[in-house]
């Protein structure tokens, strides 16, 4: 009895040290990452996701190929060393399976898909690290990965888990609180508030789901602000990266001047 | 191994740039220079030991260029059943498909699995086994698994898995494991638990003592325990023979180091040799493998293997010293700082 680990406790504190909205920290790594269009880093905690973007390109497998949109192909792969214990998932694992199926469906609606017909879009999300909050993770890293290959979309999709215990609700849950209390990962579109996906595996009285959903949703902007901050920052010294070199051509008539006059000494 | 493509008039320039005098690459490297190799261990906490290598990364983003993650988890196993007395090593190889966005997944299956021969094969070699992986003689040992993680490859990959596998082994800590023996208390039932270094149950009178200098009993361990549930270990034995590669590139008559992808695709024919330098005793060949298509002499072979070592050697000393840096850093460096708070 004494050695079980207290979810929530009388001072207000989780088993990490965390209160009940409390976000676990969040670091994210938009810097290149081999041949890929874009790639982002996340971690929220120590749950930690790579994902990288390909496209839009000509498609693979002709046959998959849609006519008037892209086609988006997502591929999940989870370490063997991502977790406590050793598991080595193989690529046809129905649980990864399902993970790339439900990212699939939460961004088509997003991406705007109709800009480039008769191409294909390839997600590959690499999870390093799980502690609690997979989706959550894949679907942010997914979102900042494609707005770092700069492939055109309607909104951000931020996505937070949020667990209800006994009666108190709780935001970003580790791995330990999820295999506990009855958990729902919800995406939503900060800019509209509209949902892009509601996931729940456990069973939670429709009493409590209202609340919770709603808490989900608005710790979405907070996690908004968060991936806007880095995409800014990113963007930012790439284009100071542009400016700094040197120009060959054009320029203003000033500048020509002063090149002119380095060129006599 | 994947290869971008290129055009026939690349390729006849990329080798002509080879065979001149003096050899010009496109990145202005002399033919035996190594792109820079950044090195971290300790990447993955919930692993027993764990490294990421990047070869030829930019220095202010730590993008692009060649990046492996190696991971090893300790798994304890009968040896009944699967395991080997004295332990054993399995090494796996995985392609991350951002690594080669052109191949289907079959291809990359297929990839995968050479990569997981060739550095199991090498790695399980009983020539470098570490004697501190068994556990209960007979009974129980320990399971190395080692992960290999491709995450991107910019040229050079073999070397960069045996870099990040030598680090990650390196980095390795075996949990302090002590055998249990479990006598039953005369006349109750239950059992008293006892150290391998005699019982400690409570002094009964009417209990037969057994004499410390009895030496006819065999002690008879069923069981172990960890010694100290929070400590990591002790370092897995061997360190210093871990093995590293050495990829050549062949076109002939000459031969060079670390090649970029264009140079691969120009360049098909590569000879693999994976050397261990164990502390005073002469260097091995731990495996020597021969890729692409192309035909090599005898002769020839002899030759790059003498000029191998000598890479090799470089390369492996350079290596030693960032992984003791490493250890600096995470260890004694956490340690003051923590000291100062």
């Amino acid at each position: 009895m004494g050695s079980r680990v207290e979810i929530l406790n009388e001072g207000g504190f989780r088993s990490d040290g965390r209160r009940q909205f409390e976000l676990r920290d969040m670091t994210i790594d938009l810097s290149q990452r081999g041949i890929a269009d874009g790639s982002a880093l996340i971690t929220h905690g120590l749950t930690q996701v790579l994902v990288s973007v390909f496209g839009p390109r000509e498609a693979k497998m002709r046959s998959q190929t849609i006519h008037d949109r892209a086609n988006i192909n997502v591929e999940v792969s989870v370490a063997a060393f991502s977790t406590g214990e050793r598991r080595k998932r193989s690529r046809g694992d129905k649980r990864i399976l399902e993970i790339a199926s439900t990212i699939k469906s939460t961004f088509e609606p997003v991406v705007q898909t109709n800009l480039y017909p008769r191409s294909q879009i390839d997600v590959f999300v690499q999870v390093l690290q799980q502690d609690g909050g997979v989706l959550q993770a894949c679907i942010n890293g997914t979102t900042l990965a494609l707005i770092n290959s700069g492939i055109p979309m309607l909104d951000f999709v931020c996505a937070v888990t949020g667990g209800v215990h006994s009666t108190s609700p709780m935001l970003d849950l580790t791995l330990l609180e999820e295999n506990d209390i009855p958990n729902v990962t919800v995406a939503m579109m900060p800019k509209t508030g509209k949902i892009a996906l509601v996931t729940m595996e456990t069973r939670l009285h429709v009493d409590r789901f209202k609340e919770i959903f709603r808490l989900v949703s608005d710790a979405g902007k907070v996690i908004h602000g968060e991936m806007k901050s880095a995409v800014l920052s990113r963007s930012t010294s790439l284009v100071t990266a542009m400016g700094s070199g040197p120009r060959t051509r054009g320029g203003d008539l000033e500048e020509r001047d002063v090149d002119d006059q380095m060129n006599n000494y | 191994m994947a290869s971008t493509s290129i055009s026939k008039a690349e390729k006849s320039y990329i080798q002509a740039g080879f065979l001149s005098s003096p050899p010009l690459r496109a990145d202005g490297r002399a033919l035996h220079d190594f792109r820079s190799v950044a090195l971290e261990t300790g990447v993955a906490p919930l692993a027993n030991g764990s490294a990421r290598l990047s070869i030829g990364a930019n220095a202010h983003d730590g993008g692009g260029g060649t990046e492996v993650l190696a991971a090893t988890k300790l798994e304890v196993e009968n040896v009944e059943e699967d395991g080997c007395d004295g332990g054993r090593i399995v090494c796996t190889v995985t392609c991350s498909p951002a690594a080669y966005p052109q191949l289907s997944s079959n291809a990359l299956d297929d990839l995968q699995y050479d990569m997981t021969v060739i550095l199991h094969q090498t790695l399980s070699h009983p020539s470098l086994h570490p004697n501190n992986l068994g556990i209960l003689p007979k009974k129980k040992s320990w399971l190395l698994n080692l992960d290999i993680v491709v995450l991107a490859d910019a040229g050079n990959i073999y070397d960069a898995i045996f870099m990040a596998a030598r680090a990650a082994l390196w980095d390795t800590k075996v949990p302090k494991t002590r055998s249990v023996e479990y006598k039953v208390r005369k006349g109750n039932s239950g059992g008293v638990v006892g150290g391998k270094t005699g019982s400690s149950g409570d002094m009964d009178v009417d209990e037969e003592t057994t004499s410390g200098f009895d030496t006819r009993q065999i002690q008879q361990a069923t069981d172990f325990e960890l010694t100290d549930y929070w400590d990591e270990g002790e370092v897995l034995d061997g360190r210093e023979r871990w093995p590293i590669s050495i990829t050549l590139n062949l076109p002939p008559p000459t031969h060079f180091l670390d090649a970029t992808l264009p140079e691969e695709s120009a360049v098909p024919l590569k000879a693999l040799l994976v050397y261990s330098f164990p502390p005073s005793e002469s260097p091995n060949v731990q495996a020597m493998r021969i890729l692409g298509s192309g035909e090599l002499t005898v002769v020839l072979l002899k030759d790059l293997v003498k000029e191998g070592e000598k890479y090799a050697r470089e390369l492996f000393i350079a290596l030693n010293s960032k992984l003791k840096e490493e250890d600096i850093r995470r260890n004694q460096k956490a340690r003051e700082r923590f000291a100062r708070r």
